[in-house]
């Protein structure tokens, strides 16, 4: 019980953790589709504040959220400044050699930054967070069951993505052990250069394949000794029902695009194209 | 050639978070130098985490660790070297064989000490010695030996560093009873051959009074009871309220005694019991 046990889902009572993960999946698609829909500086104040509103709805602690998009600070940065440097506008605000910096491109690379921090928020805080991975796969799988029709194997699809997220703190932990067991013989994985590291990851890498391998295989077989045979005739112990709070939910969801939309019209100040 | 100290060591898992837990609570404790100390306790005492502080693994949450009297973590940078004089076998060590010979996977910690290949060579064939592994096994992959075999393969492997504290935690999990008694007895025969001290870890009553010199109760992530092995089986009542028990032979032994059998005190094995009942029957 060193790391947390599943991904990155934070079990506290909210409301977003209530709701039901197939409603939370639609919702934060219709999420990032606002996100993209955001075009002026009035859209984007009010994603932000959509953002703060879910953090608060989803009683988590700030630090935490905030942590989620400390890995993508270098995209934020590159994408950041391929905006600035690379948007034209009218009049450039700084000229120096060949480079210009013109209004526009400080607007487009502010509002990239912003879009991508809400859509990470976005999702983190629908999905990863709030919603459990059994929960999620489960979701998933409901929502493209219709494919079944055109015979997408929507079960087995589901049941390898569960089994892939079961196996990933599993994995870690195994991996910390095994690190550990070479550290304790004398491997330093902070030491040498970079070829010397890479030699370093043989004595994890081996021992975590063939532990791989060795529990696929015993999955594998507890899995047919009872007798599982794909989805077909399968019943669930929990069946997912809607509720009222789900509903609304997606109201206001789509009372926001909307209201996304309606901002964009109102051309305040300037535009992304 | 050296002693362990825990002064005061509490260590907590993810703290600051809903998932903190209390691992270790204020646990004060002495390896002494040249003895088999036997750490016990249930599932969650605190054992595993305890051996991962020992070499330094894991930092502890407040409290000192000291090997010979100095703080492991005065010199963080050089925790390697510590980890050379208190070699670690982990749980489950055979899954870290990743050589292809098991003589080339014995030799991977002594040559990360920077050792010569003949000071390699000599160690190698030393701790196969030690474990009871034979010659012939040395030269095959290590994923074609049997699970007792990779089990003492991997033990080996520290072995061969030659450490001056050498750690063990659950050497014996899983193996059958010859498994188990022939890793046990490597351990007690490198134990008495190098003078090092060891600390096994483990749940088994039977195995620790048959092999340890001094015993540590954990439980509740406190140390229970320490102490050498007659002054902690002494105290049966203390163990059987923390779900432990001293082993069956020594319980048969008592009430013998209470029958008026007249036997010595601290039997713990089965052979230390028929050597005691044989003048009875003569």
């Amino acid at each position: 019980m060193k790391t947390i046990a599943f991904g990155q889902y934070y079990p506290v009572q909210s409301p977003i953790h209530r709701l039901d993960a197939r409603i939370k999946i639609i919702l934060a698609i219709l999420f990032i589709v606002c996100t993209f829909l955001c075009k002026n500086i009035l859209c984007f104040a009010a994603l932000i504040v959509a953002a703060l509103f879910l953090i608060f709805m989803s009683r988590l602690p700030l630090g935490t959220v905030l942590r989620s998009i400390r890995p993508l600070i270098f995209i934020m940065i590159f994408t950041a400044v391929l905006n600035l440097f690379w948007t034209t506008g009218e009049t450039p605000l700084f000229e120096w050699w060949r480079i210009r910096i013109y209004e526009e491109g400080i607007y487009s690379a502010v509002f990239m930054v912003v879009r991508i921090i809400v859509l990470v928020l976005g999702t983190g805080l629908f999905l990863t967070y709030t919603t459990t991975p059994i929960a999620l796969t489960d979701g998933i799988e409901s929502l493209l069951s219709p494919l079944r029709v055109i015979r997408v194997p929507v079960h087995e699809f589901a049941m390898m993505m569960t089994i892939a997220l079961r196996f990933i703190p599993t994995l870690s932990e195994e991996t910390g052990k095994i690190m550990n067991a070479q550290k304790a013989r004398g491997v330093d994985f902070s030491e040498g250069g970079l070829i010397r590291r890479a030699k370093a990851l043989v004595p994890i890498l081996i021992p975590l394949f063939v532990s791989s391998f060795r529990r696929a295989d015993e999955l594998a077989m507890a899995m047919e000794c009872r007798c599982y045979r794909g989805g077909k005739g399968r019943t669930r112990m929990t069946v997912p029902h809607l509720h009222a709070r789900d509903f609304v939910a997606l109201v206001v969801m789509v009372a926001f695009g909307a209201g996304i939309l309606y901002l964009n019209r109102l051309g305040i100040g300037y535009s992304v194209p | 050639m050296a002693t362990l100290t825990l002064e005061q060591v509490s260590y907590v898992y993810n703290p600051r978070t809903p998932f903190a837990v209390e691992a270790l609570d204020d646990v004060s404790l002495t390896v002494r130098d040249g003895r088999v100390t036997g750490i016990i306790g249930h599932t969650g005492s605190g054992k595993s985490t305890l051996v991962q502080l020992l070499n330094g693994l894991e930092k502890p949450s407040s409290g000192r660790i000291l090997l010979d009297g100095e703080d492991i973590w005065a010199r963080p940078k050089e925790m390697k070297k510590i980890r050379h004089r208190v070699g670690l076998v982990m749980q489950y060590p055979e899954y870290q064989l990743f050589e292809e010979t098991v003589r080339a996977d014995i030799a991977f910690g002594p040559r990360n000490m920077g050792l010569s290949e003949e000071e390699i060579a000599v160690r190698i064939d030393e701790a196969a010695a030690f474990v009871g592994l034979e010659l012939s096994l040395l030269d095959k992959s290590p994923f074609d030996l049997s699970g007792g075999e990779k089990r003492r393969a991997a033990v080996a492997g520290v072995m061969a560093m030659r450490p001056e504290v050498l750690v063990l935690d659950e050497p014996a999990a899983g193996l059958d009873p010859r498994g188990r008694d022939t890793i046990l007895q490597g351990i007690r025969r490198y134990a008495d051959a190098t003078g090092s001290t060891v600390v096994i870890v483990s749940h088994s009553m039977e195995d620790m009074a048959a092999y340890c010199d001094d015993i540590i109760v954990m439980a509740h992530a406190k140390v229970y009871l320490s102490g050498t092995r007659d002054e902690v089986f002494a105290h049966a009542d203390a163990l059987a309220s923390v779900g432990l028990d001293v082993p069956q032979i020594t319980k048969l032994a008592q009430l013998l005694r209470a029958r008026g059998v007249e036997l010595p005190q601290g039997i713990y094995t089965v052979q230390a019991a028929l050597e005691a009942l044989r003048p009875l029957f003569q």
